[in-house]
């Protein structure tokens, strides 16, 4: 298998054309083995399912986990990603039909989320429930022995946020980020209504790169995805699941998977959400 | 590693004598494989090594497809193999489908039509001159257009239906066998599929390596035309910068039912200025119910190029395609 | 008496050879233990190589051995070779591999890798003036006195000019006739335009392949060339052999229109790599190959200024042309100047020009160079002076035209001749100028008429070379030539006018031409339409020589005076008493009894040294006569040829077709009519191809050229004029050349191209479109008031 796909250039040089679309099958084949592996060895979770009645005190019986906007944005991100990878990857497998203007349009509405999104989680949340910190990882390890069944010692509840989440968040951040930028710069290469192109804009070994990075992220998505959609699915994170959709998450779910120290649910008169009880990647 | 032209590298030459045979060994060989007609497009990628099948399947002994017979509806069905000039200079092509004939006798040269077959006539690939030059662009399975930036030489290159590339459809006999509601017959492993002639020819926002519907694997056998329709008038016409060995810089072929003094149907089809033959709906709507006469054709013409857009240096093309289209309807008899 | 073989049409003895494929080209031939060469072509517009890695290559199985410029004699310098360390265009071979065969040789060339180093490159040469502008070289953009240097203008000229002149900087040549504000002066009406003649590339039929062995220090060579003697000159030059040990075979040529006047500078790379290698080597070019290194018409782009006074005779003419020297040089624009005082005569005149190089393939002389685009640009300008002046376009240039009295400018030499008006009235009634200039703007249905003139005068001669005649004794005459067959006839031609000074049946005349072995005289390049008049009078001289040594010869065996004897029908006899005489077999066995002068053991001292050794090496064979040219000339020779173009131009898809072309020429006497009439159209079509469809196209971000194919670069096809364009000649003896003929080779081209751009203009209502070559979507977008798709000073379009 190649990685890369080359070219001859009209001036003789050899350049980069992007990455083998090999590679698609590589991501769709590690995601598959990821599952069943991750499947077969990870038990569902049998923790303690009780919760603390002092700890429940004065917690209204629904916690709201994703506010209205939060979850807009999810959606409409998913809805912009899946349609920018079916309308990469189905005409590379075969699967033809024009894709170019779906895919940059979708491209731009993924652009219009993020951007929504960044401005979202510095004006209305509190973005430091996302920052990783020495806690996190820590916690992390921990919960990646406890998968690989290397210890029996019990995780403490995380905050807002599980450090695996987070650590996805930015990994799918970076990634997705990745694609947007080189995915604009791509557009000077095609024809189309919002500027002229210049497919000179760059050198080609310039572009090589671009066009690399542009792939490297694409097929990342895949995986991403398959992994994504994977712990959706998983019964005990489903609860999680269903507060994308509608919002919150119970008091039993609330107490079980967060320290209510680490997330604090301020105004318990009204059972609504403080202001960091926002959203989540 | 060092660019070389005008030498062709070995290949396999594979040479069956009946149809069974060919479409065998096209599937066998699939993207590896290249199938040979009259050569005169193979020859030009095989001879610039940009093109380096390891197998060529050459199609000059399979007699079969080479006829040209009438149908029990009262078409003609035509071997994928048949020669341009006896395409053009069948009694049968001429007396029911004198556009087909007109087109195909203004392909290229005489010895070109002697050698060149209607098949590849159909499926030959665009003379882009910087695809054709071997360069890595879109078409080439790269990822940049060298014909559509401004500064790109694009005199020839298309006013429409461009996506990402911009190279045109080359094809005299293409327009015309759309125009006449032709159906091709494609043979592979798995059986046989047809295609409206219209569906036949793909743009570049649906695959922008292919002009055609045909994958590797797959073979061209045979055209079929449906009755023609009594009197219906025709016009067909090519432009080009000589008058000899040269593609088109536009062609029009149009098929009109004209009653009384009335156009009842009209097909209307450009080639020349998009990837493939543009079928012109909005051009024939507005034909439909008028008269064939010059204003007519003006209307049609203008409707034909409302979504045409130029690169930096084919303006012309607009007004050629309208014009054209407005021949097409006013001269067509 | 013998017929007369002057004007008739007598088939040239290779023609058989030619229709019936036995002819044998250079890339026909085969040797011993041949090996096949192919070349590696610079992927750049302009690099400098750094490193060459020939390692995979030269490990393949049956790879011979590489030569690279290092190999080739002599010093890399200003000057184009073979092969070259600093390609200076796409194209450019940088290094050539030799091996068992083609195939093997040409994937060897495919598994070396060229390390280049990327230089700036520059195509158009205004970008190239501009300050900050790059250099096509390293060493400059432009050349004076041999001196390469670089030219900058300032951004001032570039401002004052705007978008719709040309700009004029600083010229590096310049010289004046008259006073040319004087003439504008007194000029009742001043035409003045911006325009462009792209450069074309000549595609002749036959890529210029070879092949070369050595035979015990001998270098012999087939080569595609238009000359024969003057070719292996060059050959020798560029190997840095003597002459004598330089054998070159050239019998045919598959077309040259100037690209092959030596052919040779490719001729080294097999005779190098056959030197190296010890086996006999065979280049074979390609279409491909032919493209780049085939050479190419220089481009113009070009201002002028025409005054005229009320009557229609031009007063002034200022003209200032850019040439596009391509990557090594031409001097097209000198003769432009040149050929525009033969056309006009203009009473004032100012000339200003600079050649600026680009990296595009290398320049040559393209039949009337600097001569066609010139005409074809100025032609145009004078039609539209002769509507505002209300004259007949006929009769403007009647009124400007050279007659016996014409001047060449700039040093205001005299011609031999110039029957102009004769050939205008000539064409005119052939063409039927009276009834179809009133055609001109008539429409019908979506087709408008226009006509015009194209007139077109070229250089045709030169004088002083040497004719080489032998008498063997089988009785015929055998005429040395040391010319080049390039397809125009005239190896045969020529010596008719032997034939005639001998009253000889042209069956009893051989020609010896093609291979330097046969003892070829001292020739003419067949370039600049000389062959004719020079090699005309050359056997002329040879033949008057054999009469001497004739008569001589008969009155020292047969008595009496050698005044008494005449020659005619092979035989020279008693004037008066025919049968005492002696058959020409017989003269020459006497001749070669008797030795000395009459056998070529003695011959004239002013022979140039090349004939001197052909004669020599005949000496002994028969009665050898070898005599230079010394008859008197003064004066500049020139031909005219004048075409007339009637086109219907199609409103409503641009499309121009030609209906009616006729033409007529003064190049003096008829020497063979059908030849002459063959060649003129030729001309005539070649020309109407630069202004009508023929294109070298660039893409300006890559440097390279587009159109490597002819149906990309789209020269005429034979459709593309009437079945049967028309030709006269005038057919009045040039009074300083003894048979009276002129040559015909150049001037058809800028006649046919100017005529068509001027029936063109006609046909648009006077509208010129200031370029070449005017295309149909041209047309269209003038005639339908859309955006042009060029600027106007746009090259390589």
């Amino acid at each position: 298998m190649e990685f890369l796909r080359h070219a001859i250039n009209p001036w003789g040089d050899d350049v980069l054309l992007g990455v083998s679309w090999d590679l698609i099958w590589a991501a769709v084949v590690v995601g598959a083995l990821f599952v069943v592996g991750h499947a077969l060895m990870v038990p569902k979770k049998t923790g303690d399912e009780t919760v603390d009645p002092d700890e429940a005190r004065d917690l209204p019986d629904k916690v709201l986990r994703h506010t209205t906007g939060a979850r807009a944005f999810h959606w409409s991100m998913t809805v912009a990603m899946f349609v920018l990878l079916v309308t990469s990857f189905f005409p590379l497998v075969g699967i033809q039909f024009p894709w170019v203007t779906i895919h940059w349009v979708a491209g731009f509405g993924l652009i219009l989320t993020v951007l929504y999104h960044i401005w979202h989680v510095f004006a209305k949340q509190d973005f430091r429930t996302m920052l990783v910190g020495g806690k996190d990882v820590a916690e992390g390890v921990l919960a990646l022995k406890k998968a690989l069944r290397a210890t029996d010692a019990e995780a403490p509840r995380p905050g807002k946020y599980p450090a695996d989440q987070k650590m996805f968040h930015h990994v799918a951040g970076v990634v997705t980020v990745g694609a947007i930028v080189t995915g604009v710069l791509m557009m000077y290469r095609i024809d189309h209504v919002l500027w002229e192109q210049n497919p000179y804009l760059f050198g080609d070994a310039a572009w090589g790169v671009i066009y690399v990075i542009h792939g490297l992220c694409g097929v990342g998505l895949i995986f991403l995805v398959i992994a994504h959609v994977y712990f959706a699915v998983r019964p005990e994170k489903r609860w999680m699941t269903w507060s994308m959709i509608n919002g919150w998450i119970t008091r039993d779910k609330y107490l079980q998977n967060h320290d209510p120290k680490r997330w604090e649910v301020v105004d318990r008169e009204a059972g609504t959400a403080s202001r960091d009880a926002g959203s989540g990647g | 590693m060092a660019v070389i032209r005008d030498m062709i590298p070995p290949f396999e030459l594979y040479q069956p004598s009946g149809v069974e045979d060919a479409v065998r060994l096209v599937g066998e060989h699939g993207d590896q494989g290249w199938v040979l007609a009259g050569g005169l497009d193979t020859f030009d990628w095989l001879k610039d090594r940009i093109k380096r099948p390891a197998a060529v399947i050459d199609l000059g002994g399979v007699a079969e497809l080479g006829g040209i017979s009438e149908t029990d509806d009262g078409g003609l069905e035509i071997g994928a193999m048949a020669r341009l000039t006896a395409v053009a200079e069948s009694g049968d092509v001429r007396s029911r489908f004198p556009l087909l004939a007109e087109a195909a006798g203004l392909v290229a040269t005489p010895q070109i039509r002697n050698q060149g077959t209607l098949g590849g006539n159909i499926v030959q690939d665009t003379r882009c001159w910087y695809y054709r030059s071997g360069w890595p662009c879109y078409r080439a399975g790269g990822n940049v257009c060298y014909a559509g930036t401004s500064r790109s030489m694009n005199r020839e290159h298309c006013i429409l239906g461009a996506s990402r590339c911009v190279a045109v459809n080359p094809s005299d006999t293409a327009p015309a066998l759309v125009a006449l509601d032709a159906e091709m017959t494609v043979a592979n492993a798995s059986g046989e599929r047809t295609y409206a002639a219209r569906d036949f020819f793909i743009g570049p926002e649906i695959d922008i390596t292919r002009m055609t519907v045909l994958e590797p694997g797959d073979l061209l056998t045979r055209v079929r035309l449906p009755a023609p329709q009594p009197g219906a008038r025709w016009y067909f016409e090519k432009i080009r910068d000589r008058k000899s060995w040269d593609f088109s810089l536009a062609s029009v072929a149009s098929v009109l039912h004209v009653d009384g003094d009335v156009v009842r149907d009209a097909r209307i089809v450009v080639n020349g200025v998009a990837p493939y033959p543009v079928r012109s709906d909005a051009a024939e709507a507005v034909a439909r119910g008028r008269a064939p006469d010059d204003e007519t054709g003006q209307m049609a013409g203008e409707a034909a190029v409302q979504d045409a857009r130029a690169l930096r240096h084919n303006d012309y093309k607009i007004a050629l395609m309208r014009n054209l289209v407005k021949r097409s309807v006013r001269d067509a008899a | 008496m013998a017929e007369n073989v002057i004007g008739t049409d007598i088939a040239p003895p290779d023609l058989r050879a030619k229709i019936t494929g036995r002819a044998r080209y250079a890339e026909d031939f085969r040797a011993e233990g041949m090996v096949f060469a192919k070349l590696l072509l610079s992927p750049m517009p302009h690099a400098r190589v750094r490193r060459v890695d020939t390692q995979a290559a030269e490990a393949m199985e049956g790879v011979l051995g590489i030569i690279r410029a290092s190999d080739l004699p002599g010093e890399a310098g200003p000057r184009e070779r073979a092969l070259t360390d600093e390609p200076k265009y796409e194209g450019e071979p940088i290094l050539a591999v030799a091996a068992v065969d083609e195939t093997t040789a040409a994937a060897a060339v495919e598994a070396i890798n060229v390390d280049l180093e990327e230089l700036p490159f520059v195509l158009d040469p205004l970008e190239s003036l501009r300050e900050g502008g790059d250099d096509a070289r390293l060493d400059g953009n432009t050349v004076k006195d041999r001196e390469v240097f670089s030219l900058k203008w300032p951004d001032a000229v570039f401002e004052e000019a705007g978008e719709d002149r040309l700009p004029m900087g600083e010229p590096t040549a310049e010289w004046a006739v008259g006073d040319v504000e004087a003439g504008f002066a007194e000029a009742a009406v001043v035409v003045e335009e911006t325009m462009v003649h792209q450069s074309v590339t000549h595609h002749p039929m036959e890529p210029r392949s070879c092949m070369a062995y050595w035979q015990n220090g001998k270098l012999f060579l087939h080569g595609s060339t238009q000359s024969t003697q003057q070719a292996r000159n060059a050959v020798a030059r560029s190997m840095e052999l003597d002459v004598e040990d330089v054998v070159l075979v050239a019998e045919y040529c598959g077309g040259g229109f100037g690209s092959k006047i030596s052919g040779a500078p490719i001729m080294t790379v097999p005779a190098v790599m056959s030197r190296k290698i010890g086996r006999p080597v065979m280049l074979r070019i390609t279409r491909y190959e032919e493209s780049y290194i085939g050479r190419a018409r220089a481009g113009f782009q070009g201002w002028a200024k025409i005054g005229f006074r009320r009557d229609g005779r031009m007063t002034a003419l200022d003209l200032y042309l850019v040439q596009d020297s391509g990557s090594y040089g031409a001097s097209d624009f000198g003769t432009a100047g040149v050929v525009a005082t033969a056309s006009y005569q203009p009473e004032n005149m100012r000339f200003r020009a600079i050649p600026v190089y680009t990296n595009t393939p290398p320049r040559s002389a393209q039949r009337a160079p600097g001569g066609a685009q010139i005409v074809a640009m100025l032609e145009p300008l004078v039609d539209k002076a002769a509507r505002e002046l209300g004259l007949d376009r006929l009769e403007i240039r009647k009124i400007n035209a050279a007659d016996g009295d014409g001047w060449l400018g700039p040093n205001q030499g005299r011609f031999t001749s110039a029957r102009v008006r004769e050939a205008l009235e000539l064409g005119a009634e052939l063409f039927d100028w009276d009834a179809k200039r009133q055609l001109s703007g008539q429409t019908e249905g979506t087709k408008v008429t226009g006509v015009g003139i194209g007139l077109s005068p070229f250089t045709a001669g030169s004088s002083g070379r040497d004719g080489l005649l032998v008498v063997r004794d089988d009785g015929k005459l055998y005429v040395h030539q040391g010319i080049g067959n390039l397809g125009t006839h005239s190896i045969a031609d020529t010596a008719r006018a032997a034939a005639k000074v001998l009253d000889l049946s042209w069956d009893q005349v051989e020609i010896v031409w093609g291979d330097t072995r046969k003892h070829l005289p001292h020739s003419t390049v067949q370039a600049g339409s000389q062959t004719t008049f020079a090699h005309t009078r050359a056997n002329h001289a040879a033949a008057e020589a054999l009469v001497a040594l004739l008569q001589e010869l008969a009155a020292r065996e047969l008595g009496d005076s050698p005044e008494s004897y005449r020659v005619a029908d092979g035989r020279v006899f008693r004037a008066g008493n025919a049968s005492v005489g002696m058959s020409f077999a017989e003269a020459a066995r006497r001749a070669v009894a008797l030795g000395g002068k009459f056998s070529g053991e003695e011959y004239p001292d002013d022979l140039n040294d090349a004939t001197k050794a052909a004669v020599q090496g005949l000496a002994g064979q028969g009665l050898v006569a070898a005599a230079k040219d010394n008859y008197p000339r003064d004066g500049a020779i020139y031909s005219w040829v004048i075409s007339f173009c009637q086109v219907e131009l199609d409103k409503e898809t641009g499309e121009v077709e030609i209906v009616d072309l006729a033409s007529s020429a003064d190049c003096g006497t008829v020497l063979h009519s059908r030849s002459l009439t063959a060649q003129t159209n030729g001309g005539v079509i070649q020309g109407i191809g630069m202004a009508k469809s023929q294109r070298w196209v660039f893409d300006p971000r890559w440097g390279v050229p587009l159109t490597k194919r002819f149906y990309t670069a789209r020269p005429p096809g034979i459709l593309d004029v009437p079945r049967s364009p028309r030709f006269a000649a005038v057919d009045l003896p040039d009074p300083q050349t003894p048979v009276g003929s002129k040559g015909i080779g150049e001037p058809p081209v800028g006649a046919g191209e100017a005529a068509y751009a001027c029936a063109v203009a006609d046909a648009m209502g006077g509208r010129y479109l200031r370029r070449t070559p005017v295309t149909s979507d041209m047309i269209l977008a003038e005639m339908e008031g859309r955006s042009g798709p060029y600027e106007l000073l746009d090259t390589h379009v």
